[in-house]
């Protein structure tokens, strides 16, 4: 082999390797998200299909995003927020507006979410609507020979130290609705300080306020507790695969809902990489991904139902407008975000 | 070159990381914390500003009083818990223990535990103390109880017992340390003189070990301080510590100058404690050695 043979086998050799390289995209995306929002079942195919590398970091809450963007670094790529938190990341240019025409199911999804406020902003959009839920309540199954109905059973002397509620803001909405103040998200400082008060009122009852999934359901498995509030679907299902019987219910205060958005974060290198992750998880494959791991309602009703059946189509409220606009959707607290947590502070703290 | 150049040049060359250590990772962090004290929060973050509110807030709304003084009551408890079970231990260990080889066994006992994750450890204590846990199933199956009970687990008691046991080798080990070093010759002249052997102990052994039980007590009272995981773990509705608190500040409020604010006062408590034990050790010093 002369030297000019070896020039040119070299100069093939990088040139396969660099068409190689372009015809995918090999970008990297770290996505901050959700447990189960990034299943190996989806994010393989993913990987496979466009070349981008997906790296998760999990959130234990909605509080989590805002400081980690907040930190800098520019680390992240996408976030998954729900519905009450998008709009802070909006206002302090942590996110980035999104080109729909790029996103193709965009159409299908459902209106009442694309179009939500949190959102939008000055006639831009910033996210792409992923799953949807309720925050029902959960009760073991053989501990109730009448089914609860009310919130007011979380206060039921009866059920001292069996209870337990989310490490949460949203405990001051459950207080709030039992003394039925509805604005849950616009309450005046009087009725934070009667939540407060209900809340202490109903300490004796609370086992442990839950600050993950996982320990909810470690909670009824160790026979702690026996009613809660929850991640509608979620540890409902991993409480039934255990063998455990819980039913959850909405009450007739109502519940809170919930709904994530997928985001980009302003000035990622790895756009493209990005888009194509917000088109995978709008599609059938990744509301397929989701609704199979988590168990949570599909934004996108066309791609639904595909994946689910009948039953579960309407077992998830799929075909049912009115049960998701009976849901008081989780809304942004704005400024007065520090004085619901500093409420909610006040009462772990007495 | 001459000797004494190279020789401020071989000064510089030790003493540099350390100063750079301090410079870097203490001294700008804590400025940096000083100065976000007394910005502003103001939807959707924070700003910068100059002004007291973040103190005022602290000093006039109760539940920062109520949740420092139960850190402060936690951390007592601990520390004084700890101590009571660690002097013994490390009393019988040096003098008791003839056997060089046990004496090591039962040493790394105490210590060993230090090479497990924190939180494995804290894990253990809640399948001791839940309801179907193993100290409820020991009391049923001995008669004490007829059904479980749930009074040993996420309560204030739970986070102390827990504590106890996770930092008890910082309490163990500078006790078992200024033991060690106590001559014999000073017992056995105590016994030579006719004191009985419990003056002794109270006349030599414990003040020779001042030093080790302020310090053990110093490392303990600050670790529990500084802590938020027992709160998570085995703590119930009343187990918010100061810590968690800082964390909800720079979390779920993103509140940062509150919680920079609630950093320094709680850093100042923890210096002034330092400082008073530092005080104590001398005083022990002065007196008896």
């Amino acid at each position: 082999m002369n030297k000019k043979s070896i020039f040119y086998g070299v100069s093939l050799a990088a040139l396969c390797t660099f068409s190689m390289a372009s015809s995918a995209l090999s970008g990297e995306l770290n996505i901050l998200t959700w447990e189960g929002y990034a299943d190996t079942s989806v994010i393989e195919p993913f990987e496979a299909a466009t070349g981008c590398k997906v790296s998760a970091t999990y959130v234990g809450s909605n509080d989590d995003f805002a400081p980690k963007l907040a930190a800098g670094g520019g680390v992240f790529d996408i976030v998954t927020p729900s519905i009450d938190t998008t709009k802070s990341l909006i206002d302090a240019g942590f996110v980035q507006p999104i080109d729909i025409s790029k996103i193709e199911a965009w159409d299908d999804l459902y209106e009442k979410f694309t179009s939500a406020e949190g959102l939008h902003k000055d006639g831009k959009v910033y996210g792409v609507p992923y799953a949807w839920g309720a925050i029902p309540f959960m009760y073991l199954k053989d501990k109730f020979p009448t089914p609860p109905t009310s919130i007011s059973v979380l206060w039921d002397p009866e059920l001292k130290g069996r209870v337990s509620l989310w490490d949460d803001k949203s405990a001051l909405y459950v207080a709030a609705r039992l003394n039925g103040d509805m604005n849950i998200y616009n309450l005046t400082d009087e009725q934070i300080a009667a939540a407060q008060a209900k809340l202490s009122e109903q300490r004796p009852n609370i086992r442990k306020y839950w600050a993950t999934a996982g320990e909810l359901v470690d909670l009824y498995k160790s026979g702690e507790v026996w009613i809660s509030n929850t991640w509608g679907g979620y540890q409902s299902s991993l409480l039934a695969a255990e063998g455990i019987d819980v039913v959850e219910f909405i009450p007739e205060e109502g519940a809170e809902g919930w709904m994530d958005s997928n985001m980009i974060v302003a000035g990622t290198p790895n756009e493209e990489c990005a888009y194509q992750f917000l088109n995978m998880a709008s599609s059938a494959e990744g509301q397929a991904g989701v609704f199979k791991v988590n168990g949570y309602s599909s934004t996108n009703p066309v791609a639904a139902r595909t994946f689910m059946t009948p039953e579960e189509y309407s077992a998830l409220h799929q075909d049912d407008p009115g049960y998701m606009d009976s849901l008081l959707l989780w809304t942004n607290l704005g400024a007065r975000l520090p004085t619901y947590t500093n409420a909610w502070n006040a009462v772990k703290s007495q | 070159m001459s000797a004494p150049s190279s020789g401020r040049l071989w000064r510089v060359a030790v003493l540099s990381p350390p100063l750079i250590w301090t410079f870097v990772f203490m001294f700008i962090p804590y400025s940096i914390l000083f100065v976000y004290s007394f910005w502003e929060q103001v939807y959707p973050t924070f700003q910068p500003a100059f002004q007291f509110g973040n103190y005022l807030q602290i000093i006039t709304d109760p539940q920062y009083f109520n949740v420092l003084s139960r850190t402060l009551k936690i951390a007592l408890f601990v520390s004084l818990g700890a101590m009571l079970v660690a002097f013994p231990y490390a009393y019988f260990l040096v003098f008791k223990v003839k056997s060089a080889a046990l004496r090591q066994v039962l040493y790394m006992a105490v210590v060993a535990p230090l090479w497990v994750s924190y939180l494995l450890r804290a894990y253990t204590w809640k399948t001791i103390l839940g309801t179907t846990g193993i100290l409820n199933s020991f009391l049923m199956s001995i008669g004490v109880l007829s059904e479980p009970s749930s009074v040993f687990l996420y309560n204030q008691t739970a986070m102390i017992v827990t504590l106890i046991y996770v930092f008890i080798p910082f309490m163990v080990m500078p006790i078992y340390a200024v033991l060690e070093k106590i001559p014999k010759s000073l017992t056995e002249a105590s016994n030579d003189l006719g004191v009985g052997r419990l003056r002794t102990f109270f006349l030599v052994t414990l003040p020779l070990s001042i030093p080790g039980i302020v310090a053990g007590f110093t490392m303990t009272f600050c670790l529990t301080f500084g802590d938020f995981i027992a709160p998570f773990l085995v703590g119930g509705p009343d187990g918010l510590m100061v810590a968690n608190v800082i964390a909800s500040q720079f979390g779920a409020a993103l509140n940062w100058p509150l919680g920079a604010a609630l950093a320094l006062v709680m850093m100042l408590i923890v210096l002034t404690i330092v400082t008073i034990s530092d005080r104590f050790e001398q005083l022990g010093k002065g007196k008896f050695a």
